[in-house]
């Protein structure tokens, strides 16, 4: 069972990784979201394959509650917001797509060199899945800096937290299931307030631009 | 039974009276006097049930301990109580028990004014924490408790909420408390790199090979963060200001054991934890006392509110109990550890002592404030006649802060000066010279607190009254004068078992692991009627025999001489003018004279207001007022320029809170890049 797994975290550190990159890509708000969802399976996979190495009951509660909040709970926030606020495209960003793709090519290369070889090391058997982790881990901070709109922002945090759950699994940083619970419960509380404050933004600006918030700047 | 007594279950029904305590009086907040009865009800049976808990460990010897481990580390606790900790709890229930049944008659002058629910529940939150403070093992449960402990306090100072010099007090204590903490926080995170545990058991071995740097910044994290607590000059300026703000039956128990938990965990950090002490924080503790001890008295003569100046004097005398610990822990350095065995029992004695001469006069002041509606010492007067047995209980008070014997405070300041004394037979040039001095603050100390309590009960309740509201003050309820009239008793019964007590704290000492293989049968020799401490001895019982012999023959032969003697009432003669209160010596007028002779230190000010009848010509004046005060030292060279420095960097720093999310993550991203680059590199 934990040879099949073995055998897939590449595969599955690879769609985390590409989930990001393609969530620099789209406009469509909607399309955003059903990718977030398919990188969260990806993670649930992951710990899933974690919980079997080491089973326990909190380790099952902790998944579950992850399945809840990231594939269900968020999700359906996200879409919610879209409906009621028809918000079919994504707002703009501050590079072009020519030099977006630029900097993430640059970032996965960074990643990849002399400088975080020892990250890798920590990996063991999994070093080329740590290092796709890593790299997701600097495209989903690029996606929140890069990106104007309080949605993709939420997403890129989200997929950020994503990634760095996926980098502790590969590089055996993986804490106690109390822990992942904890964060869950954390995500689940950010995500409700997020929402309200997007709301909020939008009832008060008309738009989820972010950049408007300077104006409240004193 | 005393098994049952000593285990956890009794342990955690103490904090259960507590909590009941709390979430009751919330439950019936509509209610004040329900909410008030119900909070201190269960405040009386908490403090009681943890006073016969930490007695029956004292007496049995018996440690308690309880852990539970959670996957939360938040959640998980431990909670070890030895004899250090058993005396603290104790202590702790002693003045919570008689400040709660004081609390039935005091508060009801709260009554439709302010929210009784809300002020039970911080009671009993804060009592239990301090409990907890004392009885706590590790150090994320201990901060836990301690940030329960000045949150509850906080809210406590500021619960007269209308009044704006409380909030500014709450607020000022908040900073200040908080400051600390993160002292505290940052001792704990050194001795956890240092040791790799939370649990000060654990640490002592842990630090065995650490380096002497590492216990250095350690032992002046702690000393910063729980100074700040214990209110150690100049860390002080929170105290004078909150103590007075909150109702008084938390005053007596924030001034009478709150402080002592800052030196409680000194006391643990230096005699528990640490496996040795190097010479130089003995002279630190030590010349910080000196001067805490010195200070607090000056600066609570020039006071004017009464609980300020009761606030004051509670610096003075953690000052006094730093001198007994500052020598315990030079002889502790000089590897001599009977005599440090001294000293440290002298830091107990008083810590036990001042909580309860101090509780008493908080309680006191209280009783005077509640019938005079006003804290300042200039609008009372004569009150010894409409409050005869608050003025007794004030007397007592005043009598053992000032160190007079038979009381309680004499027998801690002899055995400190014993211990000093010793200092400098046995010490170098240097600490010979830092002892030396710490003596003269001492005898200074001793002086001049008593000065300032002539004053303080010589203008409280002597002479005529200086307001109608003094004129027309009513004697406290009962409630109030019973726990008044106990804390006296136990003023004087501290005192005169001096003996027996001093055998008690010496086993505490003893049980800890730096001073347990302390011999002091050559420097400490103890009986019910004497104490021997190096070369002198005391007898507290015939002092106390002597006194009350003297006494009688006196009011025999005043008896004796005066039976044939007429007494004869007349006018006093008064130079043709009505004899008003304006003719008695003010507060002021009493210390004025002692501060000119400290001016250096003090640095008085004087502003003269005059109002003339022309104010063209300005000859004739129509009236002068003139506004004495002190120059608050600390706030203008230390406070206030640190605010002004800490303001002019958060200006710059502002510049880069430019209120774009993006740039915020950028520096996030930019930093994290940076990171480990360097760690790369």
């Amino acid at each position: 069972m934990n040879q099949i797994f073995a055998n897939f975290s590449v595969p599955l550190a690879t769609v985390v990784f590409t989930s990001v990159a393609i969530l620099h890509l789209i406009k469509k708000n909607h399309l955003a979201v059903w990718w977030y969802v398919v990188q969260s399976s990806a993670v649930v996979i992951l710990l899933l394959s974690s919980a079997v190495k080491a089973p326990s009951f909190l380790a099952f509660i902790a998944i579950i509650a992850t399945i809840g909040v990231k594939i269900i709970i968020a999700p359906y926030f996200f879409f919610e917001l879209i409906k009621k606020h028809q918000l079919k495209f994504s707002v703009t960003t501050y590079l072009n797509m020519p030099l977006t793709l630029f900097v993430i090519a640059v970032l996965g290369a960074i990643t990849r060199t002399d400088f975080f070889w020892p990250l890798g090391q920590l990996a063991g058997s999994n070093t080329n899945a740590c290092f796709i982790a890593f790299s997701a881990i600097a495209i989903s901070l690029f996606l929140i800096v890069n990106r104007k709109g309080a949605l993709s922002q939420m997403l890129g945090v989200l997929s950020l937290e994503n990634s760095i759950v996926t980098f502790a699994l590969f590089a055996g940083l993986e804490q106690s299931p109390a822990l992942q619970l904890g964060i869950t419960f954390d995500i689940l509380l950010w995500v409700t307030i997020s929402a309200v404050f997007i709301s909020m933004l939008y009832k008060h600006f008309g738009t989820l631009n972010v950049t408007t918030l300077q104006k409240l700047h004193d | 039974m005393s098994g049952v007594i000593a285990s956890p279950i009794a342990f955690f029904s103490t904090l259960c009276f507590f909590a009941v305590g709390s979430i009751g009086s919330l439950l019936f907040s509509r209610r004040d006097s329900v909410a008030a009865i119900w909070a201190n009800v269960f405040a009386v049976l908490g403090s009681l049930a943890s006073l016969i808990f930490a007695v029956n460990s004292l007496v049995t010897g018996k440690i308690v301990s309880f852990s539970y481990a959670s996957n939360f580390s938040i959640l998980s606790f431990t909670f070890r109580i030895d004899a250090l900790s058993a005396f603290f709890v104790g202590l702790i229930g002693l003045i919570a028990l008689m400040a709660s049944i004081y609390a039935f008659g005091y508060l009801k002058h709260y009554y439709q004014r302010y929210n009784l629910g809300v002020l039970g529940f911080f009671y009993n939150v804060f009592l239990a924490s301090l409990i907890l403070v004392a009885a706590a093992h590790n150090a994320i449960f201990f901060l836990l408790a301690w940030e329960t402990m000045s949150l509850a306090s906080f809210f406590l100072v500021i619960y007269e909420h209308r009044e704006e010099t409380n909030v500014a007090a709450g607020t000022l204590y908040l900073i200040m408390t908080h400051i600390g903490t993160a002292f505290i926080f940052f001792a704990f995170l050194l001795l956890y790199k240092a040791t790799g545990t939370f649990d000060f058991s654990a640490m002592r071995a842990g630090l065995a090979s650490s380096s002497s740097v590492v216990k250095g910044m350690i032992f002046l994290s702690a000393l910063f963060g729980f100074g700040a607590k214990a209110g150690i000059i100049p860390l002080h300026i929170w105290l004078p200001s909150a103590h007075p703000a909150a109702p008084s039956h938390v005053s007596a128990i924030m001034s009478g054991v709150m402080i002592k938990t800052g030196i409680y965990m000194l006391i643990r950090i230096c005699f528990f934890i640490m496996p040795s002490v190097p010479l130089w924080w003995g002279v630190v503790v030590l010349l910080l006392g000196a001067v805490s001890s010195l200070l607090g008295v000056l600066y609570a003569l020039s006071e004017h509110d009464l609980k300020r100046l009761l606030a004051f004097h509670s610096i003075e005398n953690i000052g006094i109990i730093l001198l007994g610990l500052g020598s315990a822990m030079i002889f502790l350095s000089f590897g001599l550890p009977g005599l440090a065995t001294i000293g440290l029992v002298a830091a107990l004695y008083h810590t036990m002592n001042h909580a309860t001469f101090k509780a008493l006069l908080f309680l006191g002041a209280g009783a005077v404030i509640s019938a005079t509606h006003t804290r300042n010492i200039e609008e009372y007067g004569g009150l010894i006649k409409r409050m005869p047995q608050t003025a007794l209980f004030f007397l007592i008070g005043a009598m053992a802060i000032s160190a007079l014997p038979p009381f309680n405070g004499f027998f801690s300041e002899w055995l400190t000066f014993q211990a000093m004394f010793q200092g400098v037979v046995t010490a170098g040039v240097f600490t010979k010279a830092v002892f030396i001095t710490a003596i003269g603050s001492l005898a200074f100390t001793g002086g001049l607190a008593a000065a300032c309590f002539v004053k303080a009960f010589g203008v409280t309740f002597l002479g005529r009254p200086r307001s109608i509201k003094a004129g027309n003050a009513p004697e406290v309820s009962g409630s109030m004068r019973i726990s008044m009239a106990v804390l006296s008793l136990l003023t004087l019964a501290f005192g005169f078992f001096s003996g027996m007590i001093s055998s008690i704290l010496k086993n505490i000492a003893l049980s800890l692991p730096n001073l347990e293989s302390a011999d002091t049968t050559t420097v400490m020799h103890i009986t019910f009627s004497a104490v021997t401490a190096v070369f002198a001895t005391i007898s507290m019982p015939s002092i106390l025999l002597f006194l009350a012999v003297g006494i009688m023959v006196a009011a025999v032969l005043t008896v004796f001489v005066s039976r044939r003697q007429k007494i004869i009432r007349n006018i006093t003669w008064d130079c043709g003018t009505n004899l008003t209160p304006r003719m008695e010596i003010t507060a002021t007028g009493f210390s004025r004279s002692i501060i000119t002779i400290f001016q250096g230190i003090l640095k008085p000010t004087k502003q003269m207001d005059v109002e003339y009848h022309d104010s063209e010509l300005r000859y004739f004046p129509k009236i002068g007022v003139v506004h004495l005060g002190l120059t608050d030292v600390y706030e203008r060279y230390f406070y206030r320029p640190a605010a002004h420095f800490f303001l002019k960097i958060s200006e710059q720093v502002k510049k880069i809170q430019n209120g774009n999310i993006n740039a915020y993550v950028s520096y996030v991203f930019i930093t994290l890049i940076v990171l480990l680059i360097a760690f790369a590199i």
